[in-house]
């Protein structure tokens, strides 16, 4: 894999020392400049995002390395691997780079843009990346968090279906690949019967014609809308579908587009089933060089404990399992910390709720939340950003209704002026003859609109920075020594982990996917090593050979484990805690 | 390596002249091939015969070893009918790479036959003879011992030093047998009737066992644990997505994971032309076929064979059983994770395996109670006056036990699974002449006739007739439902000034059963030429022209 690391100049990396900003709360009651500070919000950010619009690849990159040039002591940007069409995926990693390696410290993963159509999933990483910079050094919180831990941002991880969806024509819902022609009709052809953007606008819509025997009317109360005629009457319209030829002769629309009908959601090495189980499975797990990129990093990132993924649409926070028949491998402990976490992230995100994936929305095999937890043991969420929900902040009843039901058209008169809709206009088509075409843009209905953009990225980063949060912290409380007499001394240590999520799930201890923790005495004769199970009683369990190096299973989440040796001789004896998603820390006695 | 311990073995049914195993006998180690002479067979093919074979590397090995394939046919491979050959699935199966390679050196020794120049003519065979060359290279090596995975090392155990072999060759002797520690709450007990051959106690009939075993010379970890895995890297034949088996020693961090997985399922998922998948390997649906079970058949994730397919498989089977005859190997269950069944669930091929040669059963006045095949082996090879297959149980030093009783012996790896170098010809000369007459099965498909009728006007209805001329379907029942499997495609190209008044210029067709016709018409306007094509690469196209 070619990972290319920005270098940064010599001299932004002084320019920023100098600017360092002071720790903790800084005094903001008064303006600065121009500005008086929003709460909660940077008042003069180095890096000035407009979040109220969507950003191409490029205008993506121009922010990271913004972020770079402001922020060298805890951005770095790197490209993981390269897209089908040879697009960087571009990394950020971000932490205070100045005190421990990033991989010593417990890790947090997110990622967006996996559906090409999603794309404010990239926004609210690029936000999370941006809050948490520009925070550091000036809110306690932050600067705690990426004084402990590191944030692997991949805010899109299928830029050639970003960059289809925005500059080619495309519906609300497509691509959700990336630009992979595939033989989707199967005629050994690929490609060759995809959308025509009739009326060359950008945005392929729907096409109608007038039929005095057709199923739809004209809405009486918005002359854009159609209605199902009632039982018994016919309406004035039938649907043709969305704008397009049948190019290839086989009787059907658009059914074999240029950019492949495949699923990267579908392409991971849990429980993966092909095509016909799993609709968008391609070849086998990690077929697809965008998946298979990212499957490199985490494996090589074992400190990873925790994720989140983020889609559209519905205003969800899911976990897994993506099918019925593991429901049983979410086991119980694991399950009370997605609990935890997600009634938490439905209080602070109103509109969201907090499901489990098969049961509540549908089943998904070889998706990737259910390899990050199965396969990797990480806690790990999927988002799913807007709803029509946002539309008039009522809890939408009658189903998603997308770009059917009446509040779209009402939200879309009264609060963007029609700035939606592509108004109906007549056009001779070739094969139906007078039809009018018009409809949604591709811009609505999944996607925010501008003016609800900021208020949902920082929500949802809230419970993303949350999540992080209870990412394992381990503490050496207690190091204490007694003498035994005879030349041994009694070490005891007492290590804590003060956050919900254990360094090893449950999952992860019934298939040993990571190593256990280690826990090593060093300066001393160790020549016996045991973890004390009960201290008050003195039960324990010896560990056979290389006492020294205690292997601990796991630090559950808001608990302690305590360790002893008996050391003959050493001075200067200190002990380090190596726990792979807890991190390594070390303490002298 | 010291010569003197090398308990090599030789012996054969066909051949009684050499039946006397040649005890440390050099000659022994050059005649299954290893990763070097094995390649040079290929090329002597390519050399030979370059307008029929061609060599390719689909990739390189953890261990620096090339996947290889050959291709066999004359003129335009792509397009028409292919078998796959694979051999070496399992990395201890030193007889299904061989059986692979012959069958590839048998067929073009016979190029010059015209009956076998025509097949060669139309239809094409892609051989994979080693798909585990790591692991196989193990038999070659200084320590000598059965194994199936590649160098790719996943060590499960994590306190084990991954530079260093699983084992101890505790008795020196160059190779890994077994080893029992005594111990009176271990499950394992001599064989009552020899003493060379463990069993498990059966406790229900008040037998107790005596010793616990394990492979020879296995560490303990640091709670003073032997793990019975001693798998380290990843296993060819428990590395696909069918029934994955996750987290199971050898199968890898997930399904397709491996350089020689991904190797050969993406050049089989190119290979449109693919019309059926042998395999030499652990599963055997040859000696016996599948049987129909339609609850499993009718799964949504379906786990047993469609309906139709079974009854390839019985046809198939029972041209295997006339080849083979007395030779049969013994049937045997696939198994998760495996090749043989991706070919037909995945790769929707299909798909037929068989390890070529399992140890005959000896007739005897005792059967044994215990099922051991252990047993069988050493009747088997006694009644062949194959000795030398058994290390006698002795005495030794294991550093992790030094206070117990240890003892190593057993059977000689490999023995058990590859069959005497001298009796491979004559398997390898059977299954050349089955794989023959699958290729001679294959699906054709043809207009076997087109007509036209004038209805006036310049008016015309053209009718083809299309059939498959071969005995396999143009596509499996599986094959229908799966993504990848190229369907029968008619395609229909009008001259300028033509109008098609009634039919679709382009159809994508369901499988054409064995000696079954379908017909397709249209009613067109106008004069000039039609041209009619149909087909898929595994089917082969045809196309024919009618003028109007």
């Amino acid at each position: 894999m070619n990972h290319s690391i920005i270098k940064l100049s010599v001299f932004s990396l002084l320019f920023s020392f100098l600017m360092m900003p002071l720790q903790g709360q800084v005094a903001d009651g008064r303006a600065v400049g121009n500005f008086f500070k929003a709460s909660g919000t940077p008042v003069d950010p180095k890096v000035s995002v407009s979040w109220n619009r969507y950003y191409t690849n490029e205008g993506l990159l121009e922010i990271y390395e913004q972020l770079v040039a402001a922020f060298p002591e805890l951005i770095t940007l790197e490209s993981i691997g390269k897209s089908y069409d040879d697009r960087d995926l571009w990394l950020l990693t971000v932490t205070n780079k100045n005190n421990k390696p990033h991989d010593e410290k417990p890790g947090f993963w997110i990622d967006g843009n996996i559906h090409a159509n999603e794309i404010q999933t990239a926004e609210v990483s690029v936000y999370t990346a941006w809050y948490l910079a520009e925070k550091y050094g000036n809110n306690s919180f932050i600067t705690d968090l990426l004084d402990d831990n590191v944030f692997y941002i991949l805010p899109v991880m299928n830029p050639d279906g970003r960059d289809h969806y925005m500059n080619q024509p495309n519906t609300f819902s497509t691509p959700r690949s990336g630009t992979m022609p595939l033989d989707d009709d199967g005629d050994g052809i690929a490609g060759e019967d995809g959308f025509d953007d009739l009326n060359g606008d950008g945005h392929i819509t729907q096409m109608r014609r007038r039929n005095p025997y057709g199923q739809w009317r004209t809405d009486p109360n918005d002359p854009r809308r159609m209605v199902l005629a009632p039982p018994g009457e016919f309406g004035e319209w039938e649907l043709l579908g969305w704008e397009g030829i049948d190019r290839d002769g086989d009787g059907r629309l658009n059914e074999d587009p240029e950019a492949g009908r495949y699923d990267h959601n579908r392409d991971w090495g849990w429980n993966w089933q092909p095509d016909y189980v799993q609709r968008g499975a391609y070849l086998y797990p990690f077929s697809l060089p965008e998946t298979r990129a990212v499957r490199d990093f985490v494996m090589d990132h074992p400190n990873i404990a925790g994720a989140i993924t983020h889609h559209n649409t519905g205003g969800m926070l899911l976990r897994g399992p993506g099918a019925r028949e593991d429901e049983r491998l979410y086991l119980r402990e694991d399950v009370q910390v997605y609990d935890a976490l997600g009634a938490l992230g439905e209080k602070i995100i109103p509109g969201y709720d907090y499901l489990v994936l098969y049961q509540d929305l549908y089943t998904v095999y070889g998706g990737q939340i259910d390899w990050f937890h199965m396969m990797r043991g990480i806690f790990t969420f999927t988002s799913e950003m807007f709803s029509r929900y946002y539309l008039f902040n009522e809890e939408p009843t009658g189903g998603w209704g997308w770009g059917i039901h009446e509040d779209y058209f009402t939200f879309d008169k009264h609060l963007l002026f029609e700035d939606a809709f592509v108004p109906w206009e007549d056009y001779d088509h070739p094969q139906f003859g007078e039809i009018q075409i018009g409809g949604f843009k591709k811009n609505y209905i999944r996607v925010n609109p501008g003016f609800l953009l900021e208020q949902e990225l920082h929500r949802l980063m809230a419970f993303t920075l949350f999540h992080a949060y209870h990412t394992p912290r381990l503490e050496i409380v207690e190091l204490s020594a007694r003498d035994l007499g005879g030349g041994l001394r009694e070490v005891t240590a007492v290590i804590a982990n003060t956050r919900l999520i254990p360094t090893h799930a449950g999952i992860d201890l019934r298939n040993r996917i990571e190593r256990p923790n280690y826990v090593s005495l060093e300066g001393g004769n160790v020549l016996a090593g045991m973890i004390v199970q009960n201290r008050d009683l003195n039960v324990v369990e010896e560990q056979l050979r290389e006492p020294a190096v205690i292997e601990v299973d796991n630090f559950p989440g808001m608990s302690t484990v305590t360790i002893r040796w008996i050391v003959e001789g050493g001075r200067r004896l200190s002990v380090t805690v190596d726990s792979a998603k807890g991190g390594v820390i070390r303490k002298d006695l | 390596m010291p010569a003197l311990v090398l308990l090599f073995w030789l012996g054969s049914i066909n051949n009684p002249v050499s039946s006397k195993v040649l005890f440390n006998d050099e000659k022994f180690l050059t005649e299954y091939s290893d990763h070097q002479k094995m390649r040079e067979r290929l090329e002597n093919l390519v050399v030979e015969q370059p307008e029929l074979a061609g060599l390719t590397t689909l990739a390189t090995t953890t261990g620096g070893k090339a996947i290889h394939l050959l291709t066999i046919g004359a003129g335009d491979t792509k397009n028409r009918p292919a078998l796959a050959i694979v051999g070496g699935v399992s990395g201890d199966h030193l007889l299904g790479s061989e059986l692979a390679l012959q069958f590839a050196e048998n067929l073009l020794a016979m190029s010059q036959e015209i009956k076998i120049r025509q097949l060669l003519d139309s239809v094409t065979f892609y051989v994979f003879p080693d798909m585990s060359p790591d692991a196989r290279s193990q038999y070659f090596a200084d320590l000598r011992y059965e194994r199936s995975y590649n160098d790719n090392i996943v060590i499960r155990d994590r306190t084990a030093d991954p530079d260093k072999p699983p084992f101890i060759d505790l008795n020196g002797d160059g190779m890994i047998t077994m080893m029992r520690i005594k111990d009176p709450a271990g499950s394992w007990m001599k064989h009552p009737e020899d003493e060379r051959v463990m069993v498990k106690a059966r406790s229900e009939k008040g037998e107790r066992g005596e010793y616990r075993l394990y492979r020879e010379g296995l560490r303990a970890d640091r709670h003073g644990r032997v793990h019975d895995d001693d798998v380290r890297g990843v296993v060819f034949d428990r590395n696909f997505t069918f029934q994955y088996p996750a987290f199971q020693p050898g199968a890898g961090p997930h399904a397709v994971s491996e350089i020689e997985t991904r190797a050969i399922a993406d050049f089989l998922f190119d290979a449109k032309n693919v019309y059926a998948v042998i395999t030499f390997g652990d599963a055997n649906n040859l000696s016996e076929p599948l049987k129909y079970n339609e609850t499993a058949a009718s799964a949504r994730i379906h786990t047993g064979w469609k309906r139709n397919d079974i009854v390839i498989n019985e046809m198939i089977s029972q041209l295997y059983r006339k080849h083979l005859n007395d030779a049969l190997p013994e049937a045997s269950q696939a198994s998760n994770g495996d090749f043989f069944q991706w070919a037909y669930y995945h790769y929707g091929r299909f798909s037929f395996s068989t390890p070529g040669w399992t140890v005959p059963e000896t007739e005897t006045e005792t059967p044994d109670v215990y099922k051991s095949k252990e047993l069988r082996f050493l009747r088997w090879a006694e009644s062949n006056e194959t000795t030398d297959v058994v290390v006698p149980w002795t005495e030794v030093v294991h550093p992790d036990f030094p206070d117990q009783q240890v003892e190593v012996g057993g059977i000689i790896p490999f023995a058990m699974k590859n069959p005497p170098y001298a009796m491979v010809a004559d398997l390898a000369r059977k299954h050349t002449d089955f794989i023959l007459d699958v290729a001679a099965l294959r699906p054709v498909i043809g207009i076997v006739r087109l007509e036209k009728e004038t209805l006036g006007r310049d008016l015309h209805r053209v009718t083809a007739h299309i059939m498959n001329k071969g005995s396999f379907p143009t596509a499996s029942q599986t094959g229908e439902i799966l993504r990848w499997k190229q369907k029968t495609v008619i395609r229909t190209t009008l001259d300028n000034g033509q109008q098609m008044v009634s039919g679709r210029p382009v159809e994508v067709l369901g499988a054409i059963d064995g000696r079954s016709a379908i017909t397709r018409s249209w009613l067109i306007h106008g004069r000039g030429n039609i041209s009619i094509v149909v087909g898929a690469e595994s089917s082969g196209f045809s196309e024919k022209i009618i003028s109007l």
